[in-house]
Order: structure tokens, then C-alpha cells, then sequence
């Protein structure tokens, strides 16, 4: 799997492409802004076009990883299919979930302000 | 008339991928004569991810010797339903399970539960030594 990943201030943007599932999984759990406690991070799903078991296990180990560390991961851009598997497993109650970067983005950037 | 299909693939994860896109192929296949465009994809959808949690759910159960342990994926077609059954020699095991507590932030133990809410049906049975699940879903 191909992770892209860009940056704004502490915030990382990392974008995965392809199947998030047992093969790729690992490597969002062990990306080095998901263990960093500084950044801020955003998943941008849009690319993703299939998750299993194993890839929202990673997504989640990220959430739990940055509220260990009274940080933030949220997610952008997931399509109808992936929705539905985040709306069937429950897993949509856990992050604030947004349509594209962009609005994530601010959304950080207003937490940032506010932490300051 | 029905058909039926079998791979019977080595229980290791590098044959889980195989395994799930030949499921995939085979229900799109099936409904492309059938259903629209979208319908069809999220059918083949369905029967991948199902087949994902299935054979890996029959790997990551194997008994840490079972070297040489084998899954088998059948596929059988009776009109206007797919049913993939996975069979394994593992440990008998339940589909009753709970759906995992999500405010404890689970890592794992979603597979039972989507292939619960994507399939239109779900059976588990102990044949002798064998774990057979099938799961099926109407075109």
C-alpha cells in the first residue's frame, strides 16, 4: 500500500491508497505520525477503496494511540462502502469523520488555537 | 441448476487476498446480468470482505503446528443465491459472538459481526474434524 503523507504545522496528513487490510494495516500502526503524542493527524480515506477487520483495528489503535496522548485523529473522505462498514461495526461513534481534508483541516487548526 | 466452485488454498494470510477477490469476481459476475452497476458492486462487495473475515478468521484460529492446514472455499450458485461456504480443521467455534464493546476501543474481533450484517444469512456447522461457514446472499 501506498500512504502519501503531507504536513500543515503539527498536523499530518496521511492519505492511503488501496486495501487497508491485513497486508497494509501495519503500516498505518506503525506510521511515525500516528506514534508521534505531537501531531495531530488526519486519515484521509478517500482513496481507500476496501477495509477489513484488520484495517479498522489500525484505525482505531490510532485513535486510542493519540488519546493516550491527549492528541487527536480524525478521518476525511471515506466513501458510501466504507461508511457503511464504519456504521455497522459502530466504529463511526468514535471519530469525528469529514466529508474532504479541507473542513478537517480547520476543524484541527480551531483545536490547535484553542489548546494554545 | 446449480454450480459449484472449490479452491482449496494453504491456511496462510498471503492466500486471504486471493481468496476474497475470487469471491468478489464470481458474485460480479453473477450480478452483472441482473443487477445495476451499483448494485452489483456493493453484491461483489459484500462476498469480499465476508470471504476476507472468514479465511482469516481460519488462519489466525489455525493451531500454531498446523503447518500444512488447508482452508477450502466452495462457492455454489442456485439461483437467485451465492453461498461461500469456508471450511477449516480448527477448534469448533461459535457465531453467537457479542459485538465488541466499542468504548473500549477494540483492535480486533469485527469479522463475525460484518459478516453478519452483509450476508443474508450465516451457518456454522461441525462436520466431524470440520468448521463450515456458510454464508449466502440473494441476488
Amino acid at each position: 500500500m501506498i500512504i502519501t503523507e503531507t504536513s500543515k504545522g503539527d498536523i499530518a496528513i496521511l492519505a492511503p491508497d488501496g486495501k487497508l487490510d491485513h497486508d497494509s494495516a501495519p503500516e498505518i500502526r506503525q506510521n511515525r505520525s500516528i506514534i508521534d503524542p505531537d501531531k495531530m493527524v488526519v486519515i484521509d480515506l478517500e482513496k481507500v477503496d476496501f477495509i477489513d477487520d484488520s484495517g479498522l483495528g489500525a484505525i482505531i489503535c490510532a485513535l486510542r494511540n493519540k488519546r493516550n496522548a491527549n492528541g487527536v485523529t480524525v478521518l476525511s473522505g471515506m466513501n458510501h462502502r466504507l461508511r457503511i462498514i464504519f456504521e455497522i461495526t459502530n466504529i463511526h461513534k468514535l471519530f469525528n469523520i469529514f466529508d474532504d481534508v479541507a473542513p478537517t483541516i480547520e476543524y484541527l487548526e480551531t483545536r490547535q488555537i484553542e489548546r494554545t | 441448476m446449480s454450480s459449484i466452485i472449490t479452491l482449496t488454498l494453504p491456511g496462510d494470510i498471503l492466500f486471504a487476498r486471493l481468496a476474497s477477490q475470487t469471491a468478489s469476481s464470481i458474485a460480479r459476475l453473477l450480478a452483472d446480468d441482473q443487477q445495476t452497476e451499483t448494485e452489483s458492486c456493493v453484491f461483489a462487495h459484500a462476498f469480499e470482505l465476508a470471504v476476507t473475515e472468514a479465511f482469516t478468521n481460519s488462519v489466525t484460529h489455525a493451531p500454531e503446528n498446523a503447518t500444512s492446514a488447508m482452508v477450502t472455499v466452495t462457492f455454489l450458485f442456485e439461483q437467485p443465491h451465492l453461498t461461500v461456504s469456508i471450511s477449516d480443521a480448527n477448534e469448533p467455534f461459535t457465531i453467537e459472538t457479542p459485538a465488541p464493546d466499542i468504548e473500549s476501543f477494540p483492535e480486533n474481533g469485527f469479522g463475525l459481526l460484518i459478516i453478519r450484517k452483509l450476508m443474508d444469512r450465516v451457518i456454522y456447522r461441525r462436520d466431524g474434524e470440520w468448521n463450515i461457514l456458510s454464508m449466502s446472499k440473494s441476488l
